[in-house]
């Protein structure tokens, strides 16, 4: 008879809560919020207080597979590694360190990440790494350091309930960041005025007090329009201009041709509304800006993000608590598989690899000659495989086969590669395209650090031993880092990888577990007495002065036609997380949402003769499915929305793999599709399948 | 802290002659109080006898479910002592198989709980604070309209994110299979959730159960004023059949004696 508790951080948004996970006779039987934990103080969402129900599932991976044959064996460790390690080294030989790409993943720890792209660089020889950052906030890491200097959430979350006013913007925070939409939610008790600028009518724009729904990749023209109006109002907080910023001539000119009835014709915002939007932003002594995948899956998207800094740097709402440009991080780890190096341009702590000091630091540190040209990302690396560049990929848990854009033209991608590897919990929609897929541990069964999506790094602590012959991810790259010949690799604890990775990222320098056992730190963090930094900027901008961007409004990359007259915009929903490997196998989460679904406007779905329930067929250019209409005023006409968690009816089969030309970021957020009625539908069918769900 | 090693004494002495399999309290583990079992007096030192409560009640019952034969020792303030009461009576807890020692809970608790009775039957440890004043949340909202009564409610359940903390984290929630979860009830699925039943359909079910612990409203991340709602339904059950969960082991709930149809309410018509 045992039980204890296990205090840990949350595995699956970026909100970094704390929790307890409760473990009786080795089985993790329950969760717990963390009472005394910074950011969810007692409370968690849905998926928080699930998170225990996906650990030990039936479905976990328990042995090394390796494919013979067509089919998969089990295998030992040994001869598994052994494999890979054989394979890898053979195709480098061959074909040059540059036809192997690896995929991080931040769902791991920063320890895993660390030694992934440690492993990519220094053993396997490419800087060809990325991770799903790419698809999430590459343009904000892009569209940030180009303003500020610093690619990360400027302020704390904690801070956000102190806000006089608070503008989200293409975020869906009560269902993707449940307990940053607390702080809002506080904010406004206390009187904060809350302004949401999104095409949908969720949960935060029906509690809001202007809900303004944009078109679609309308973000650059009604951010500009703001800024217009606030520039003509004379609203601008000069001496922050004059003092700490440089381009404004440059960006008055630019947003001078943005007046509201031009904005209005693009966006579909009134010009009322947008003089509203102006005024209450501009006249709060604290505004904050919330924004995620609505600002950032564009085509636009660090255009969109360099708006928003636009607008934070021409009001003074920089540098101050409960001010900034906050980007919600939609991965545990995500903020840390990015401040680790686990990108194609940059080393740990974003020390760019062409930087010829920098590299001869890592070279000295890691002892090896390192490679001095910047990597593929995703989308690059895909176009690799198909141009015979690239021949094997090594996955850490991701599925970008239900999670990246045109997932078709993915899955024809990988089926060409000679060698995938994936490191996994889970036997995927990826990983059975493997020749050889190794058990991972999930969060509950290792040690290690996350960095919460307000740069927070914070500790994750083992609950249970490994499920079966399962490894913890880090012993895993050690192991396979060490077959390739790699030195440096020789770890016996996270703990000491922790130690490595501090010494040579400069911004987690003052970080080391002792420090963070009972609260975490946020960087930048630069020796053992730095308290960590809650808001960023303070006396000076991290790069000098900030500064403005000039910038034209472009149109997404597809627009609806006669065609495919409909935009689709695709995103999370709160009871379900990415491609549901975890979600859609915890019966509390499953249980609240079954099947995919496609919410439609009343008014279009009359016009197409659809119910409610009914299965219906989009199609895109790139592929098409079948989906339950869902009808809700909650989206705007002429859209339709579509989660991308559900693998039978997968929004990416659709969504087009268009991208911004700097950050590389796929436009998730608009696609042409049209929509068709199934013949097989009668209204009596419907209405029975109706009365049965 | 008060009583701490009056407290320590008590549990080892309770470990040491085998009268408990474990005894459940709070422990401060890198640096936050945390629900413990404790099995070895020496692991007393990390003993918390501060203001953070978590439900030890709950994980008592989870033990109590896999080693019925075991007897559990636990800390109970006045609200897990209430508890306890309450998981007797539902059978979830076997009296005979629980030991408690009575902790009563500092007057700084007992202002920000708004208890009213914070200390329990048996205080081992700590000193006896008495607390006057009923809470105000009631009154304030009877004082408004019907139509501001409305929007208030329907304003706090807007901001509600369905995580069912209110449920998971509540000591005498422990049924195996959920109104809630009911989607003939409460439509699946929805943030909010379908207002205000799912709300209402909670409040119901606590009416004749809610001990007031407060634990719900601690655990609320959109900050409900889950209380005063279940405090209202308690007042009803109250006023009607004079009834309050968790006073004495010897009240039976109204559930259970309406049953021979004999009970009236006085002023109603059949």
């Amino acid at each position: 008879m045992e039980y204890r508790t296990v205090q840990t951080t949350c595995t699956y948004c970026g909100c970094g809560c704390g929790l307890l996970l409760g473990v009786m006779d080795e089985e993790v039987v329950g969760t717990l919020p963390l009472k005394t934990h910074p950011i969810n103080e007692g409370t968690l969402c849905i998926k928080g207080w699930s998170v225990h129900e996906f650990v030990q599932n039936e479905k976990r991976l328990q042995r090394p597979l390796v494919r013979e044959k067509g089919d998969f064996q089990e295998v030992d460790w040994e001869d598994a590694l052994g494999l890979v390690a054989s394979r890898l080294r053979k195709i480098r030989d061959e074909f040059g360190p540059d036809s192997i790409a690896g995929l991080s993943s931040a769902k791991c720890t920063n320890e895993e990440n660390y030694l992934f792209q440690k492993w990519m660089r220094a053993v396997v020889g490419t800087n060809n790494v990325d991770h799903c950052a790419r698809l999430c906030h590459s343009s904000t890491v892009a569209g940030l350091a180009a303003a500020f200097g610093s690619g990360a959430m400027t302020n704390s979350t904690p801070e956000i309930e102190d806000a006089d006013c608070i503008l989200i913007t293409g975020s869906n925070t009560s269902e993707s960041h449940p307990l940053v939409a607390n702080r809002v939610f506080r904010a406004r008790e206390k009187g904060a005025k809350l302004v949401v600028v999104d095409p949908r009518r969720m949960q935060m724009a029906r509690v809001a007090d202007i809900h303004v729904r944009n078109r679609p990749g309308s973000d650059v023209a009604w951010i500009n329009g703001i800024m217009h109006i606030i520039i003509k109002e004379g609203w601008e907080d000069k001496e922050f201009v004059a003092q700490r910023t440089e381009g404004f001539e440059a960006l008055k000119k630019e947003v001078e041709a943005y007046p509201p009835e031009r904005v209005a014709e693009i966006s579909g915002i009134s010009p009322e509304n947008l003089r509203r939007i102006a005024e209450t932003y501009a006249k709060a002594e604290k505004a904050s800006i919330l924004f995620a995948m609505g600002i950032t899956q564009h085509t636009t998207g660090v255009d969109n993000v360099k708006s928003l800094a636009n607008l934070a740097m021409l009001t003074g709402n920089l540098g101050r608590p409960s001010t900034g440009v906050n980007p919600l991080r939609g991965q545990n780890n995500v903020q840390g598989a990015c401040d680790v190096g686990a990108l194609p341009n940059v080393y740990p702590g974003y020390q760019s690899v062409t930087d010829e000091v920098v590299a001869k630091k890592f070279e000295e540190a890691w002892g090896v000659k390192l490679d001095r040209k910047v990597g593929l990302t995703i989308p690059e690396m895909f176009s690799a495989i198909e141009e015979e560049r690239i021949k094997a990929m090594v996955i850490l848990g991701e599925n970008p086969l239900l999670s990246d854009p045109d997932v078709n033209h993915v899955e024809k991608a990988i089926r060409k590669l000679d060698f995938l590897v994936v490191q996994d919990m889970f036997m995927t929609e990826t990983a059975r395209l493997a020749q050889v897929v190794l058990p991972g541990v999930s969060f509950a069964e290792k040690d290690g650090t996350f960095t919460a999506t307000d740069r927070r790094v914070q500790r994750v602590r083992k609950a249970i031993d490994p499920l079966g012959e399962a490894r913890p991810d880090w012993e895993i790259l050690c192991d396979l880092a060490r077959k390739m010949g790699g030195e440096g690799f020789a770890f016996s604890a996270p703990k000491e990888i922790f130690d490595e990775l501090a010494k040579v990222t400069p911004i987690y320098q003052g970080i080391c577990f002792e420090r963070i056992e009972t609260e975490g730190l946020q960087w930048p963090c630069r020796s053992p007495e730095d308290p960590g930094t809650p808001y960023l900027h303070k006396d000076q901008i991290t790069k000098g002065r900030g500064t403005f961007h000039a910038i034209s409004y472009r149109e997404p990359a597809e627009l609806p036609d006669e065609q495919f007259p409909f935009v689709l915009t695709t995103g999370r929903m709160g009871f379900h997380f990415h491609t549901g490997t975890m979600t859609r196998i915890s019966p509390s989460l499953h249980k609240e949402a079954e099947s995919a679904y496609m919410e439609i406007h009343p008014e279009d779905a009359q016009k197409l003769g659809i119910h409610e329930c009914e299965e219906v067929r989009v199609s895109s250019r790139r592929g098409t499915i079948d989906i339950k209409a869902s009808l809700t005023e909650g989206i705007d006409r002429g859209v339709v929305f579509i989660p991308f968690h559900f693998v039978e009816s997968a929004a990416n089969r659709l969504t087009n793999n268009a991208f911004d030309p700097i950050a590389k970021i796929p436009e998730y957020k608009v696609c042409a599709v049209r929509i068709e009625k199934l013949a097989t539908n009668s209204k009596e069918e419907n209405d029975k399948k109706r009365a049965k769900d | 802290m008060d009583g701490l090693e009056e407290a320590k004494a008590l549990i080892s002495e309770l470990l040491a002659t085998d009268k408990v399999a474990g005894f459940l309290a709070l422990r401060t583990v890198n640096g936050h109080p945390i629900p413990y079992l404790y099995t070895k007096a020496e692991e007393l030192d990390g003993l918390y006898l501060g203001e953070v409560r978590y439900p030890l009640t709950k994980i008592l019952t989870g033990l109590a479910r896999k080693y019925p034969d075991n007897t559990f020792g636990i800390l109970a303030r006045a609200c897990d002592e209430r508890c306890l009461i309450e998981l007797y009576k539902n059978k979830q807890l076997d009296p005979e198989k629980v030991t408690f020692v009575g902790m009563a809970c500092s007057g700084e608790l007992a202002e920000t709980c708004e208890c009213l009775h914070p200390y329990p039957s048996r205080i081992d440890i700590g000193e006896k604070v008495e607390r006057q004043g009923d809470p105000d949340g009631i009154k304030e909202i009877e004082a408004l309209s019907e139509e501001e009564r409305y929007r208030h409610w329907m304003g706090q359940f807007s901001k509600c994110i369905k995580c069912y903390g209110c449920r998971n984290i509540c000591p005498v929630c422990f049924c195996t299979t959920c109104t809630l979860e009911d989607h003939s009830l409460v439509h699946l699925g929805g943030m909010p959730p379908q207002m205000p039943i799912f709300h209402l359909v909670r409040a119901m079910h606590m009416a004749d159960r809610c001990i007031d612990c407060g634990l719900c409203e601690e655990a609320c991340p959109a900050d409900i004023p889950l209380r005063t709602l279940y405090r209202k339904v308690r007042e009803t059950v109250k006023n009607l059949f004079g009834y309050m969960p968790g006073e004495s082991a010897e009240d039976l709930p109204p559930l259970e004696t309406l049953g021979d149809g004999t009970f009236e309410i006085e002023g109603s018509t059949r």
